[in-house]
């Protein structure tokens, strides 16, 4: 146990911080829209399908992050415009079956080109380790881990520091209220959206060395992202990157003590109970989860 | 013509048509393409109405209702399997631990909203089909288990496709009448004001959390009632598929589709998505097996978006303003 430790500790950290940066565009556009993506999961596959198919055409992964960026940033556009801002006002089940629908839309879409079957980016430089106090840990977990911890900080700052950031945190605190105050709200909403789905798209070339890309990928990793969106609070950016790290240590320890095949259920009992006895999460907005009635 | 029956009776006409349709199949028919594709289709129709119970007219949108279908159909199997019980005692026994475990959903229902309640039931879902898949000594695994094939009615294993009928439609007739129960009840008018103002409910006097709770568990027993049809007409428990979120959304998908919160909008919706379905897999199948789901998803994002109310609402308000107004 004692010799490893430092191994437990360290990938829980560097796992914790991927899924972290994976729930942040998810928490970032339910805090300033009230809207649970359904789809996220599948913006998520279909970047590792662009890392896989960037590497296919000889690009690094990690230079394909200049690539990613843009074309998140138009595909985001792309579905505010189409599917996002006309359910923003309408009640929960045209917006959980409207997104819903893009998920198996665009998880088909991905079946129908790509097939089902698994493909794993292989890095000239992936199988590279490194020993850090007795815990080895490869090269792309130390790059995913780096860059989360970047974008981040920018967003965090972003966010936090500048005049849009303000106007986006209004926008979240009180829609109504924000547009009153002469913020044009459906542009903040549009830039979140777009922000969001580049956070997603981020994250999901670095993931794309560390997991095998299928088109279902994306619904499985999208439930680890509610599990770490609700604990660490809806719309609550810190939140994500703490209920990140909550999930990391206990995928990690959990399948150290129970068996890997047991880790998931482990993490739904977690989920279940924090939703039953604080659905505001750590960090949430208070109150967000009792939704306005008049809508 | 219509207006020749009594008032009460108008309301069942299409419905009674629909299934005075399956009985005609069931017995004239020897098309065993349409036969099956009756019994699957009245199936999914109980199914959706049993969703609509909780997710229409107690308005809690649940996406893990394949967790009580599964709950039905792995009880009845495995007191048939371990214990050598006959299923139809099994299928009573998972549909009332459906309506416990419903219970608790219930309660948890009281503290969740939209979003936050679908989350939760997605997660409930997925932990019953990693145990399932896990507990090996128990369940068999993810290999699943093969029924027994012994043909009796005690052993709910019948060799023609007509008994299968009409125990199909014994089922969906039966959840269809607790729906048109529901809705002229005084159960269903408190779900009714639950479901569009729940504050002004409370403060009306009814007990909202009770409302949910039954609502809920009535939804799950009906639901896990098919769980147990299903795998003894399948002939196979796969956890992979009674267990699946895509099963989720398409007990919800169909009741929406149709019009939720109506008794036979669900029915309409199981019998058009299914129709469907089975057009689109025969017509585009074969390779290319994500086409068909995404014409599924298109259509689902285009009824929420033009007809929330469902098909059923939607299409002869529709055909009402046209008639009104004719274009050009």
């Amino acid at each position: 146990m004692t010799e490893l430790l430092p191994q437990l500790i360290a990938s829980s950290i560097l796992l914790g911080g991927i899924y972290g940066l994976m729930s942040m565009g998810l928490t970032l556009i339910f805090g300033v829209m009230r809207i649970v993506n359904f789809a996220h999961g599948e913006f998520l596959m279909l970047a590792m399908y662009l890392a896989v198919g960037l590497a296919a055409c000889g690009i690094d992964p990690y230079m394909g992050l200049l690539i990613a960026i843009p074309v998140s940033l138009i595909f985001g556009f792309a579905v505010y415009k189409c599917v996002v801002s006309p359910i923003l006002d309408q009640p929960h089940v045209v917006q959980i079956f409207t997104t819903l629908g893009l998920s198996i839309v665009l998880q088909n879409a991905a079946l129908l080109m790509w097939g089902a079957n698994f493909r794993q980016l292989q890095l000239p430089y992936g199988d590279r380790v490194i020993l850090v106090f007795g815990a080895a840990i490869t090269l792309p977990q130390v790059i995913a881990f780096a860059a989360a911890g970047m974008f981040a900080a920018m967003l965090f700052l972003a966010i936090r520091f500048t005049y849009l950031g303000k106007a986006i945190r209004a926008t979240a605190e009180d829609r109504k209220a924000a547009t009153l105050m002469g913020i044009d709200t459906n542009r903040i909403c549009l830039l979140t959206f777009c922000v969001g789905t580049a956070c997603v798209a981020v994250s999901g070339v670095l993931m794309a060395p560390l997991y095998a890309t299928y088109p279902t990928i994306g619904a499985n990793l999208a439930l680890t992202a509610f599990v770490v969106v609700v604990l660490g609070g809806m719309g609550s950016i810190g939140g994500a990157l703490l209920g990140g790290m909550i999930v990391g240590v206990l995928d990690v320890a959990g399948g150290y003590a129970v068996g890997t095949s047991w880790k998931e259920v482990l993490y739904f009992i977690v989920f279940i109970t924090v939703l039953l006895i604080r659905p505001t999460g750590l960090f949430g907005i208070r109150g967000a989860e009792e939704f306005d009635e008049a809508r | 013509m219509i207006r020749r029956y009594p008032n009460e009776l108008r309301g069942h006409l299409w419905p009674g048509i629909l299934f005075l349709g399956a009985l005609i199949v069931a017995t004239a028919s020897s098309n065993l393409f349409l036969q099956d594709a009756v019994i699957v289709i009245l199936l999914w129709a109980a199914i959706a109405s049993a969703w609509n119970i909780s997710g229409g007219f107690a308005g809690q949108l649940s996406l893990g209702h394949a967790a009580f279908f599964g709950l039905g159909a792995y009880t009845s199997t495995l007191m048939n399997v371990h214990l050598g019980l006959s299923p139809w005692v099994g299928m009573l026994c998972g549909a009332v631990l459906a309506a416990v475990v419903g219970v608790f959903i219930g309660l948890a229902s009281t503290r969740l909203r939209g979003p936050y309640f679908a989350m939760a039931t997605i997660a409930f879902a997925a932990a019953l089909q990693v145990v399932a898949g896990r507990w090996y000594s128990l369940t068999g695994g993810n290999e699943g288990i093969p029924i027994p094939f012994k043909v009796g009615f005690e052993n709910f294993m019948f060799s023609s496709k007509f008994s299968w009928n009409i125990i199909a439609l014994v089922y969906v007739i039966a959840v269809y009448s607790i729906a048109v129960w529901i809705e002229h009840s005084r159960f269903g008018f408190q779900l009714a004001g639950m479901r569009e103002n729940e504050s002004a409910a409370e403060a009306l006097g009814i007990h909202t959390r009770w409302l949910k709770i039954a609502a809920i568990s009535l939804s799950a027993f009906m639901t896990a009632l098919g769980g147990t049809f299903y795998v003894q007409y399948a002939g196979f428990l796969d956890p992979g598929y009674v267990l699946s979120f895509s099963l989720s959304i398409k007990f919800a998908l169909m009741c929406i589709i149709g019009g939720m919160a109506t008794p036979f909008g669900p029915i309409l919706g199981a019998l058009l998505v299914t129709v469907l379905e089975m057009y689109l897999r025969a017509h585009l199948g074969g390779g290319s097996s994500g086409l068909y789901l995404i014409v599924y998803g298109v259509l689902l994002i285009l009824v929420v978006r033009l007809m929330p109310e469902g098909l059923i609402i939607g299409v002869p308000k529709l055909w009402q303003r046209m008639r009104a107004s004719p274009v050009a």
